[in-house]
């Protein structure tokens, strides 16, 4: 898919190392596993809680181009769903290619019903657009 | 009081930024850095955590 996900936290490579290595949970992960000590990166995301120097749970979806598409964050005691992480992943890769087109609420996956070309013709009349 | 705010405003261009990393693949330490991201062209995702050794 052309996309490289990172986990960040203002832990040391070296707590990544420890923790990938021992937790059983973790023993298929393949992603990179970036670390903040500073928090200069957390900061600028806007993440990083300075009462405790630890990092909110951001997740930030950015394109090709550099292009912030997407951020959602939550407070420490409420975990993301990563079905709907790629949900949204899946979805702003498929409006890349089909610019025309919008993602509606219910959509999942590629193939689901998108709205085409919304524009003056649609307005008021979405939910036809929707169940034809 | 905790202090946070929102860094980056949706549909801007995300400064160049770097971040040193564990590759669990590799087994070793490497770098992350955007601009290699846009070079290779290559979308990424940014999934912040509070600490590790921890739960949820």
């Amino acid at each position: 898919m052309g996309c490289d996900i990172v986990t960040v936290s203002t832990d040391t490579q070296f707590s990544h190392l420890a923790w990938q290595r021992s937790e059983k949970e973790l023993a298929n992960v393949r992603y990179q596993m970036g670390a903040d000590p500073t928090g200069k990166v957390s900061r600028m995301f806007g993440v990083y809680d300075e009462s405790t120097g630890l990092d909110l749970r951001g997740t930030f979806i950015i394109n090709p181009e550099g292009k912030l598409l997407n951020m959602e964050m939550n407070f420490y005691n409420l975990g993301r769903n990563i079905d709907e992480m790629m949900r949204k992943f899946k979805a702003n890769i498929y409006m890349s290619k089909k610019t025309n087109e919008v993602c509606p609420s219910k959509w999942k996956d590629e193939g689901d019903k998108t709205l085409v070309d919304p524009g003056a013709k649609m307005v008021g009349k979405v939910h036809e657009a929707l169940n034809t | 009081m905790s202090d946070t705010c929102i860094g980056l405003k949706l549909g801007q261009i995300v400064p160049d930024f770097e971040l040193a990393t564990y590759d669990p693949v590799r087994g070793d330490f490497g770098k992350f850095s955007l601009r290699d991201q846009i070079a290779r062209e290559r979308w990424s995702i940014l999934f912040f955590y509070p600490a590790d050794f921890t739960f949820v």
